[in-house]
């Protein structure tokens, strides 16, 4: 099989770098390829381009720069504001609320939160993949430190009611910090930090087709954390180490291009998907997860029945197209979901599932073509 | 052909699927992720590590082949731990590697690659494959020395038409040398011999930590005298030395495992020699010989000269030329007739009662 030939739908995993993007690494790298925290001309250049990117991502989001802070992704970031208000200076009864359906970098953050004997909780979510918002309401306290939930999820799309829920962890208790993990969100949906009451956020570049290993913090002025990385003095003294300024440049070109063309990208892949299920499901006993809740509209989570989802996936990789399971474990063997567990999927379906996830490279009639390979993969292997 | 080729990261089924390759065969990759940790994680020893199935990865990509890590964790947790753990439990001696190949591996791999329209499933195994007539009979590897035959003596006839084992023909240098010349990483690398779940821990605190240890009892010399407690039958296997009380200057062995009484009764040496003992759950690779046999009682172990009698279907008594040490119930007993696997099945503790 060319690569060429190959049709890939895991865009959610990560998606091809915009072309612009490539250029605009290289440019800076050429042009501001000096220390931007330096005192000399060349690093004057680095530094402007730091800015400016900073100025573009900020303006997307609708905040101001300075709340931009510049991370190695959406792990760090995550990771961040989880655990750096967790020291020693705290009290012991202090606590953290988040949901069960988060991102694996939310997740076991928070576990490790609980390993220090912290009180923590991992809220249920709905039967309907949206997290369920009294549960996690009840168990924010006077002592609740951070709430977390992401903004959309990453293996079903389901978007989440955050608006509401930040907004009502703020009426019972004002000084909780509100994170939410955007990294998914990001993809194919318009997001205002401060309307919707967001305070801090990950970001990651590599979603929207900037590189790996570049994301953004978005902390809203008025929170400050204690720094994760102990070094130089870079980003207002928020996080050391020497600033990836043309992965930053690479970040903001690829987020500025995606604003761009947005209404076109996601009318692409909203039809492609739409076209994808709708041929899936006259053909073959199939079940959208969240077909009538708000998605995004990039992710497609589909439960085949009585199919196990190791093998068609394997074999769809064989005939040219890629798609994911659930989350890669360290051997990459890859578990069912822990989002769909928490849906009370049942363990007779669990392994039934796949994530077709499309991106701003899919081209119309790509649904077509996929759900093609996919129904002759599942006649071939029923 | 288009064959999915089991890679555990270890230079004998790197080479396997080198070899393949470079016969012009379509190959494809598969790690089967057996054993897992309660929260997920992999073991840190023995064959399932991270970094085995990193190896059994960066082979595949060196050798450009498809490579995929299949989830088995659930019927090797079952079929196998479960098994290994109650064993020990009943005062046997287990075999797992076995256990695995009956249960969870051939059968679900081959089911896999038939899904995939995979023609054969190959595997590192140093045994060998000859089609006689109609018949796929099982042989043992030429290269003695590794010869694997034992613990895949379940596989019939029907299954072999599927299977290759290209390593039935080489020599373990041979195959480092081949996995050099491939530029594979894994050539050097070491055999492991640790039970993959287990790891070079004491397989008895994994036993511990599994079951419901009450069965303490006495520890009895040949007429029934009380010489000892025991902590847990599950502690000892039969032919078993250390850990034993009493007979100053004179080795004792665990002679027999009593599990209804939970007594351990201990002998001298000769109190171990086995004329005839009984095999349970007997599968045949194709038909039953009786001409001209030999029996193993242990993997790799000495071909023993003997006669065979079927008691009733799926049993069956074996009668040695030559009384034997070392049979161990749990264990499994493999017929060959010279090179070829007749057939096997699990050693019963039945029949060792009835000889003494």
């Amino acid at each position: 099989m060319k690569k060429s030939e190959y049709l890939y739908l895991d865009h959610a995993a990560t998606t091809p770098m915009r072309e612009i993007a490539i250029k605009a690494f290289i440019d800076a790298e050429h042009e501001g390829f000096a220390n931007s925290s330096g005192g000399h001309n060349l690093s004057r250049k680095a530094k402007n381009i730091l800015e400016q990117s900073r100025e573009t991502i900020a303006a997307i989001f609708n905040v101001a720069p300075n709340e931009i802070i510049f991370t190695s992704g959406g792990t760090e970031a995550d990771n961040w504001s989880i655990k750096s208000l967790f020291n020693k200076n705290i009290d012991a009864d202090s606590n953290l609320v988040t949901t069960n359906i988060e991102h694996e970098a939310v997740l076991a953050s928070a576990q490790w939160i609980k390993d220090n004997d912290y009180n923590v909780t991992f809220s249920a979510c709905l039967e309907s993949g949206e997290l369920d918002k009294s549960s996690f309401l009840n168990a924010i306290n006077k002592n609740t430190i951070i709430a977390s939930a992401m903004r959309a999820n990453n293996e079903t799309g389901i978007i989440q009611p955050i608006k509401e829920l930040s907004n009502d962890v703020q009426k019972k208790n004002p000084s909780t910090l509100f994170h939410s993990d955007v990294v998914q969100a990001v993809v194919s949906d318009k997001i205002d930090f401060h309307k919707e009451g967001i305070q801090s956020a990950a970001i990651s570049a590599h979603k929207i087709g900037g590189p790996k290993g570049v994301g953004a913090m978005f902390l809203s002025s008025e929170i400050k954390l204690p720094s994760m990385f102990h070094g130089g003095k870079q980003e207002l003294e928020r996080r050391a180490g020497t600033v990836n300024v043309a992965g930053i440049a690479s970040f903001a070109s690829a987020l500025q291009e995606q604003q761009n063309n947005f209404d076109d990208e996601i009318m692409i892949m909203n039809k492609e998907k739409e076209e994808f299920e709708k041929i899936v499901k006259d053909n073959f006993k199939a079940k959208v997860i969240g077909e009538s809740e708000k998605r995004l509209p990039h992710i497609s989570n589909i439960q085949f029945e009585k199919v196990n989802s190791e093998v068609l996936m394997v074999d769809l990789d064989l005939n040219g197209l890629g798609v994911s399971r659930g989350s890669a474990c360290a051997s990459g063997a890859q578990k069912p979901s822990h989002v769909l567990k928490a849906m009370g999927v049942s363990k007779d379906f669990i392994n039934n599932h796949l994530r077709f996830s499309f991106g701003w490279s899919t081209d119309l009639g790509d649904g077509k073509k996929a759900a093609k390979i996919l129904l002759d993969s599942l006649e071939k292997i029923t | 052909m288009k064959i999915l080729v089991a890679m555990s990261g270890g230079v004998d089924s790197s080479v396997v699927a080198g070899l393949l390759k470079s016969q012009g065969h379509e190959v494809i990759g598969v790690t089967m992720k057996l054993w897992e940790g309660a929260n997920g994680e992999m073991p840190e020893t023995g064959c399932c590590t991270a970094s085995d199935s990193e190896d059994a990865r960066k082979v595949a990509a060196k050798l450009d082949i498809p490579y995929y890590v299949m989830d088995y964790t659930e019927s090797f947790s079952e079929d196998v731990v479960d098994n290994f753990v109650g064993m020990y439990a009943k005062g046997l001696t287990p075999n797992p590697c076995v256990e695995c190949n009956r249960s969870v591996k051939f059968d679900h791999f081959i089911t896999q690659a038939k899904k995939l329209k995979c023609e054969k499933v190959a595997t590192g195994h140093y045994a060998k494959i000859i089609k006689n007539k109609n018949e796929y009979e099982l042989h043992k590897a030429d290269y003695l020395d590794k010869d694997q035959s034992y613990v895949l003596h379940m596989l019939t006839g029907d299954k072999l038409e599927y299977i290759d084992f290209p390593l039935g023909t080489i020599s373990k240098p041979e195959v480092r040398q081949i996995a050099a010349e491939l530029g594979l990483k894994t050539a050097f690398k070491k055999d492991s011999q640790d039970i993959c779940f287990v790891g070079k821990k004491d397989y008895r605190n994994f036993v511990n930590i599994r079951i419901d240890i009450s069965s303490s009892g006495e520890i009895v010399d040949k007429k029934g005298n009380k010489v000892g407690d025991h902590k847990g039958i599950h502690e000892f296997t039969v032919g078993q030395r250390k850990g034993l009380p009493g007979g100053q200057g004179q080795a004792r062995y665990v002679t027999k495992i009593d599990v209804a009484s939970k007594k351990v009764h201990i002998g001298e040496k000769k109190d171990l020699l086995v004329t005839n003992f009984l095999l349970q759950d007997v599968s045949f690779v194709n038909d039953i010989e009786t001409n001209n046999l030999a029996v193993q009682t242990r993997y790799n172990s000495e071909d023993l000269p003997c006669t065979v009698r079927e008691v009733i279907e799926g049993e069956l008594e074996v009668i040695l030329d030559t009384p034997t040490y070392g049979v161990a119930p749990g264990q499994f007993g493999v017929i060959y007739q010279g090179t070829k696997v007749i057939g096997g099945g699990r050693i019963s503790s039945k029949v060792l009662e009835k000889t003494e």
